[in-house]
């Protein structure tokens, strides 16, 4: 019999072989778990710390629910801060608030007397007691804030410091994840302990600008994992707090495949123009002044794909639902049976305290429910007034985020944007966004033989080469048609009053191009 | 709440005259509730809300008017009490409960008011059809 060579024993490096893998608990907060990196860590000593009326009793509560179990409780000692009584009047307001958690899974304990009659000693020792008899998973503390305020008057700095690293041991000890909830202020971070010894920081704020009020999160501290940096909105809503990256979207961005189809318009002449159609992943920016169309060509665009079996949203942020799909009804293109059978939503959107984050939410949201591959944006001006004010100084880098994402994962989208005419220029759009976009098509008025005219022209088409032509259009009954070939006997017709450039052939009550316009 | 209060009563004085025979005025039901509300609110918390069900109380079953809340949260009941019948002094206890118990229902709503209670008295048959609607005969003493 051979002897068998026995295999060299591979020694794995220290650093691998000694990583603890840590659980990571949901949030319950949706789109927080994303900025966290994956979760709250196991066991993790956490502050959530800002200013009244941001949501941090709200955050707390939501992971609470999220994850207390009659086997794993959690417990929820408030002291001098809001009363668990009016605490669970408000809160089961949230739909997450589940009631049949309480009790057994969820305990509230009410601290205050303990804080205002005794010292730290005897406020650590009925902790202490508590966490023993329960042996919670989580353990939160609402308003620690008054119990170091109270316990300063009678208590020096390190006996503080002593109190808080003592919680912090036995509460780790007992293998809970606590959350500390306080009321402070940013500058208090240099200087309170605290802040050193917490293994998280979770930051909640207000900021008002003028008459918008937006709240934001920020993870100023998070440790054993990568969380995402920089200040995320949140909202208030039903469900309780909802958070939106700043870089949402962007993390699950998935490449352009090599080969991609083209797109028609719905536009026969139009398509032609653009060498086929617009490449499947484009952003399409459809510039022009009022009344010149652009909402038709959207909304043709969409009809389009739908034809085709595409699914599409429209995000609107001007007219109302009902104004668009009954223009579409005038151009013979039916938008209500897509919106019946789950093909077609229209996203009617106008808060004006919105952040780009959330808008993108609602997109996501919207193309993920029926499977969009369509996108309308109308318009970018629009969509830049529903936002709240701090957020507008931002638009174009959030717009462009919000558009890499979205052409990323395969969407075509078609933006539209308001310019005025300018008879000097021809302006894109007023936010220097064309580098943002792939494609851009430019619609203006001209005055020819003394009538107002609608010219189109494709200015920019990142996949390939398109017509350099500038062809005039019409809105129809059967929406924006493009006529006559390319104009020779004008020259500065993108200035919007051209020059002829032969002699004027002579003609007789020269009917208006828009049939609209004879009657 | 009056029926489940009522029945709670009647539940704890049956308990009672096994343990300990006729202990009237111990207002059983509230010192039982005392516990989960003061774990909950701190005892000041549970003071303002048992004098306030008290003065509401106090306004049907009048010797209840003499009853004070002392600072542990316990009720003190008048020297005068032997003078009343047992009829008397469950009216009286009846009244306090429900009263006590509205005010939680109106504060957090019945479903939590009732998963305490549950909590208080799992054994108690406290699921009463009669439980949600609201009380029409009030009894005066």
């Amino acid at each position: 019999m051979r002897k068998q060579k026995k295999a060299p024993v591979r020694k794995e490096p220290l650093s691998k072989a000694a990583k603890v893998p840590i659980r990571k608990l949901p949030t319950g907060v949706r789109g927080l778990d994303d900025i966290a990196g994956g979760g709250i860590p196991e066991f993790s000593f956490n502050i959530i710390a800002g200013t009244p009326g941001c949501g941090k009793t709200t955050l707390a509560h939501q992971f609470v629910f999220a994850n207390a179990t009659p086997r794993k409780p959690a417990l929820y000692f408030t002291v001098l801060g809001e009363p668990a009584l009016k605490m669970l009047r408000y809160q089961q307001q949230y739909s997450f608030f589940d009631e049949s958690k309480l009790g057994k899974a969820i305990r509230f304990i009410n601290l205050a007397d303990v804080v205002l009659e005794k010292d730290l000693n005897a406020v650590l020792e009925e902790i202490t007691r508590q966490v023993t008899e329960l042996n919670p998973g989580i353990v939160v503390v609402d308003s620690f804030r008054t119990v170091v305020r109270k316990a300063y008057s009678g208590a020096s700095e390190v006996e503080m410091q002593s109190f808080i690293q003592r919680l912090s041991q036995f509460l780790t000890g007992w293998q809970a994840t606590t959350f500390l909830v306080g009321e402070y202020v940013e500058e208090e971070i240099r200087d309170n302990p605290l802040f050193t010894f917490v293994d998280g920081i979770f930051w909640l704020s207000q900021v008002a600008e003028r008459n918008s009020v937006v709240r934001k999160l920020q993870i100023m501290k998070l440790r054993g994992q990568a969380s995402v940096p920089g200040l995320h909105t949140i909202r208030i809503s039903d469900a309780g707090l909802q958070a939106f990256s700043r870089t949402l979207g962007l993390i699950t961005t998935k490449t352009k495949p090599a080969r991609r189809r083209r797109l028609s318009l719905g536009i026969p002449d139009l398509d032609k123009m653009l060498g086929g159609g617009i490449l499947e992943g484009d952003s399409l920016l459809v510039a022009g002044p009022s009344g010149t169309g652009k909402s038709a060509l959207a909304t043709q665009f969409i009809a389009e794909g739908l034809r085709h079996g595409e699914p599409a949203i429209m995000a609107i942020f001007e007219e109302r639902p009902q104004g668009y799909t009954e223009r579409a009804n005038t151009f013979g293109l039916n938008l209500k049976t897509p919106q019946q059978i789950g093909k077609l939503e229209i996203l009617y959107l106008r808060p004006l305290d919105l952040s780009v984050d959330e808008t993108m939410q609602e997109i996501l949201d919207a193309i993920k429910r029926v499977g969009a591959k369509r996108l309308v944006i109308d318009s970018l001006v629009g969509f830049e007034m529903a936002l709240a004010p701090g957020f507008r100084a931002d638009f174009r880098e959030s717009l462009y985020r919000m558009i890499g994402a979205l052409t990323g994962a395969g969407i075509t989208i078609l933006s539209t944007v308001e310019v005025e005419d300018s008879f000097t220029e021809l302006q894109f759009s007023h936010y220097a966004i064309s580098f943002l976009t792939d494609d851009i098509i430019r619609l203006r008025y001209v005055e020819i033989d003394g009538q107002l005219r609608k010219v189109l022209v494709v200015v920019k088409m990142r996949g390939g080469n398109h017509s350099k032509d500038i062809r005039e259009y019409v809105i129809t009954g059967k929406g924006m048609v493009v006529i006559h070939p390319r104009r020779t006997d004008y020259y500065g017709l993108i200035t919007g009053v051209p020059q002829r450039t032969g002699p004027r052939k002579a003609q007789e009550n020269e009917a208006a191009p828009e049939p609209k316009a004879t009657k | 709440m009056r029926a489940i209060a009522k029945r709670l009563t009647r539940y704890e004085s049956a308990e009672n005259k096994l343990s300990e025979p006729n202990a009237p005025g111990r207002f059983i039901v509230c010192e039982k509730l005392s516990h989960p509300l003061i774990a909950l609110s701190g005892i000041n918390g549970f003071r303002s809300l048992l004098s306030r069900a008290l003065a509401l109380a106090a306004g049907e079953v009048h010797w209840l008017r003499a009853v004070q809340i002392k600072l542990d949260g316990s009720l003190e009941c008048p020297t005068d009490m032997a003078d009343l019948n047992q009829q008397e002094i469950t009216n009286g206890e009846v009244a306090l409960a429900a009263e006590l118990l509205g005010l939680l229902a109106t504060f957090i709503g019945e479903p939590l008011t009732l998963s305490l209670v549950r909590e208080v008295w799992p054994p108690a048959p406290i699921e009463d059809p009669d439980f949600n609607k609201k009380d029409s005969t009030k009894q005066t003493t």
